[in-house]
Formats: C-alpha cells, sequence, structure tokens
C-alpha cells in the first residue's frame, strides 16, 4: 500500500535524481561531440484506431459501460463485459477503438562544453473501448499517463557516457527505470563501439483488483557497433537481450494467464545512404525479435529524407512488421464464432493461455509522411501522417487466426521546435 | 567462469560485427574533412526524438516485439 504522500516524494525524488521516463529511450549515436546549441521541442499526438467488425459497447445500451468518464478497470469487469460486448447488430463498419491525445515537450542543454543534460515530459490521454478477448468484448477505458525521462551524457575524447532515468505513472501502473549506457570510438572516429544496459521496476495495481501490489522487473543489456562506411554512408548493428521476470497477464482481458518470466533478444540492423545527385537520404532498418512467449518478429522500415527548396524537406515512409502467435495463444473457437458474446475456453490442459489478438500472427503495414520546415535558424516546425493496418494473412509465418477483424490506425503529430 | 564466458561473447560479437561492418566498407578510412555529410540530422540514427518515442510507444502497445534500438525506457500498462 503506497500513500498518497509517498508517492509523491517519490514523484519529487526521481525527478530530483535526474529521474524520468522514458520512451525516448537512450538512443545508440554516433556523435562524441557535446552539442553547440541546446532546444526545447513541443509536440502533440492524435492517435485514433478501428477495427472493422468489431461493436462498440455504447451500442449495447448497458447501463455502466457508456460512463467514458470512468477510469478504466472500473467500467472493464467481467459483469460489465457480457453487457458491454458483441451481441448481434451493428457488427459491418468500422468501430472507433481507442483514441489517444499526448503532448510532450523536451529540453536539451549543453553544459560546459562537456555534458548535455536532456528532459522530457509526455501527458498522454488513452480512451475509447478495448475487447477484452479476441476482437470482442468492447469495454470503455479511460487513463491518463504521465512521464518524465531525463538523460545526463559526458562526452569525452572519444567516447560518451550517459546516464538516464525515467518515470511514468497510470491510474493502474507505475513504472521506474534507469539506464547506463557508454560509447568508444576509435581514434578515426570510424567506428563507434556501444554498450548500454537497463533496469526496469515497474509496479501493477489494476482497478479491477484482479491482483493487488503486482510488479515486474526487467533487465536489459544492448552491444552495438557504428562504422562509418564511406562519406555517404553508414550503418548500424545493435544486439540486445532482455530478461523480465513478474506480472505479464492483461488484468482486463477474459481468459489470459501469461507466464511470469518473458525474454527477448533483438538483431537491429540500420543503414543511411546519402544520394548526392538529388541531395536526399535513404534510412533502411532491419529488427529481428524473438522471445520465450514463442514469438519471432520481422520489422524492415524504410524512408527518404528529401530536403526541398526554402528550408522544406518532405519524408515519405513505409514499415512492414510481421510476427508469429505467442505459443499459448487460443484462436477463437466455433461457439465463438456463433456467438461472439461467448468467450472460448481454453484447452483444459494449458496452463498459460491468451486470446489478445496483439499476441496473434499477424502481419501490419504503416505508410507515412513527414513535412517539415526550417523557419529561420533557430524555428523548425513538422507534421506527420501516418496509416497502419494489421492483417492475419499478412504473417510471413505462423498461424494466423481468420476470425479476428482487420484492425487499423492512423496518427497525426504535430510539432514546433526552437534552438537557442 | 560465467563473467569471463560472458565477455568473450561480447568481445567476439562485436569483434565479428565490426569486421562485417568494415568489410563491407571497402576502400579507405573516411577523413575528417569528408565528414560533412554524415553531420547532418538525417545520417545519424537518433533522429526527431519526440517522434520515435511516440512511434515506439504506439507500435510497443500494438504488437508483440519491442525495444532493439537502444536501452532504459519505462513500461506502461498498454500491453
Amino acid at each position: 500500500m503506497t500513500s498518497v504522500s509517498n508517492t509523491a516524494s517519490k514523484v519529487l525524488g526521481a525527478a530530483l535524481v535526474g529521474a524520468a521516463m522514458g520512451l525516448p529511450s537512450v538512443q545508440f549515436a554516433h556523435a562524441e561531440a557535446a552539442p553547440e546549441r541546446g532546444i526545447i521541442s513541443f509536440k502533440y499526438l492524435n492517435y485514433a484506431d478501428s477495427q472493422s467488425s468489431a461493436v462498440s459497447s455504447s451500442s449495447s445500451g448497458s447501463g455502466s459501460s457508456g460512463e467514458g468518464s470512468e477510469r478504466r478497470g472500473v467500467v472493464r469487469g467481467v459483469d460489465v463485459i457480457s453487457g458491454a460486448s458483441a451481441a448481434g447488430g451493428a457488427s459491418s463498419g468500422s468501430a472507433d477503438r481507442i483514441n489517444i491525445n499526448a503532448y510532450s515537450i523536451m529540453a536539451m542543454t549543453p553544459i560546459a562544453g562537456k555534458w548535455s543534460l536532456g528532459v522530457t515530459y509526455t501527458s498522454d490521454s488513452v480512451s475509447g473501448a478495448s475487447p477484452a478477448y479476441h476482437t470482442s468484448g468492447l469495454t470503455t477505458m479511460n487513463d491518463l499517463r504521465r512521464a518524465v525521462d531525463t538523460q545526463l551524457t559526458r562526452y569525452f575524447q572519444q567516447g560518451t557516457l550517459t546516464a538516464g532515468t525515467s518515470y511514468s505513472s497510470e491510474s493502474d501502473y507505475v513504472s521506474k527505470s534507469y539506464s547506463l549506457q557508454g560509447t568508444l570510438s576509435t581514434e578515426d572516429k570510424n567506428t563507434t563501439f556501444s554498450l548500454g544496459g537497463s533496469l526496469t521496476d515497474d509496479t501493477i495495481n489494476p482497478n479491477n483488483k484482479v491482483v493487488v501490489n503486482e510488479s515486474k522487473k526487467i533487465t536489459a543489456g544492448l552491444i552495438g557497433v557504428t562504422q562509418v562506411m564511406s562519406k555517404n554512408d553508414i550503418a548500424q548493428i545493435n544486439f540486445g537481450y532482455s530478461q523480465g521476470s513478474g506480472y505479464y497477464t492483461d488484468p482486463y482481458k477474459l481468459k489470459d494467464n501469461r507466464p511470469r518470466d518473458r525474454d527477448n533478444t533483438t538483431v537491429m540492423g540500420r543503414w543511411n545512404h546519402h544520394f548526392q545527385g538529388t541531395d536526399g537520404t535513404a534510412r533502411l532498418s532491419y529488427r529481428y525479435y524473438s522471445d520465450t512467449f514463442g514469438i519471432r518478429a520481422h520489422t524492415l522500415g524504410v524512408e527518404y529524407v528529401q530536403p526541398m527548396q526554402n528550408g522544406w524537406t518532405v519524408t515519405p515512409l513505409l514499415r512492414f512488421y510481421s510476427q508469429n502467435e505467442a505459443n499459448f495463444y487460443v484462436a477463437v473457437g466455433a461457439a465463438e464464432k456463433a456467438t461472439p458474446t461467448t468467450p472460448t475456453d481454453p484447452p483444459a490442459s494449458a496452463t498459460y493461455y491468451t486470446e489478445d489478438q496483439r499476441l496473434s500472427a499477424f502481419g501490419a503495414l504503416t505508410a507515412g509522411l513527414k513535412v517539415s520546415k526550417q523557419l529561420d535558424p533557430d524555428w523548425a516546425i513538422d507534421a506527420k501522417v501516418e496509416l497502419y493496418e494489421q492483417r492475419g494473412e499478412w504473417a510471413l509465418s505462423g498461424k494466423p487466426d481468420p476470425e479476428l477483424a482487420t484492425f487499423s490506425a492512423r496518427s497525426i503529430q504535430i510539432g514546433i521546435s526552437r534552438q537557442f | 567462469m560465467k563473467e569471463q564466458i560472458m565477455k568473450k561473447t561480447v568481445q567476439g560479437v562485436l569483434l565479428v560485427a565490426a569486421a562485417a561492418l568494415s568489410a563491407c566498407s571497402a576502400g579507405q578510412a573516411v577523413q575528417p574533412w569528408e565528414k560533412g555529410t554524415l553531420a547532418r540530422p538525417e545520417m545519424t540514427f537518433e533522429g526527431d526524438r519526440l517522434d520515435n518515442s511516440y512511434t515506439e510507444h504506439i507500435y510497443s502497445s500494438k504488437e508483440g516485439a519491442s525495444g532493439g534500438s537502444g536501452v532504459g525506457g519505462g513500461g506502461c500498462g498498454c500491453n
């Protein structure tokens, strides 16, 4: 049990030590010189997703499910789900699911020519409906997440050392993370080795109280090498390993019981090539992911950064993702297929099971466009639009669940930044 | 003992990776005065940090895989 004042002091403490949250994880870079200028950036995100055959809970007429101001979990209980789920009707067309509005502000300043300090604050509010099993049983949810991330970097002649801390809090989830990363370059600075590690300690208190004070601890390490290949090419390979233990089950889903350990391995390769003819830059990335849930995933990203006249830059991008299903994923059964209000029972012998569509086999495509403009030497603005779709039949491997509906999302980002 | 094996593995992996990357970069080493293009923001692997953080957050909450590009960063109740 954590009292409010205790939590507040922890938040303050975390902030004071230079703590913080982090989705902007410490990215492996190759620059060794301390930045000459500081920067302040602001970015707004709006995200909305939808699923073709999902039925929104508001159409069910359930008394408690329509109260969007409720914290998630309060309205997401088994008793509510039966009333809020896809009980026939309105099953055609596309139903809106989750909507996110997020704001981030980042400030980074050089200190004494040898250090840099960066702080990022993010607030995101999530509302909408989420399925309790497969793509059915939609129940409304609402949550606010706040996160602070701080990074302190010391620059040396041939390397850097970065310490980072993260803190984030939601009504039911608190995450604390600490990281340390070092880089070391050869004398000609054409080869840079990187080594990093992080510890994450999460506390989970679902609002529906199916568990209390659960935790999840993750230890992760990453090693990599960045190589200048030519004056127009730079490449990077990173190997990552992460070991996690604790509560991985989704407390708001039905028929969900996941192993308490999840370890993963990643191999990531990136290549940037500059075309002198067009002055554009192609950025390629590939990631292989493998974990002890049995998921193997491939991610391929391509983007092309094209500078134009008057400070404009246009960046089209494509991303393809594919994963096979977790080895304890339970597909939609005959009864559920006939009546979506009847969740499929896992096999009687199964210790672990999930009906979370995110652990099924699928492929996903993203198409996006980013436009930015450098207004003057100090100010820059940017906007980005992305369209995303997940389909079982796009999976490169594994057994897709044909009963899962296509999942689509779109996101818009608008940003402004000033150097000083 | 275990630490030594880990250390050896780490050294080995790095050497192989460096050798592989160097082998691809045939020809002479790039000189400091030839690095104007490499210094451009789009040629670094860092990119737009706020954009990256939003994007990684969304993908990690909608897909089974996550991570690979860096260390640290907090979790969330979204996945």
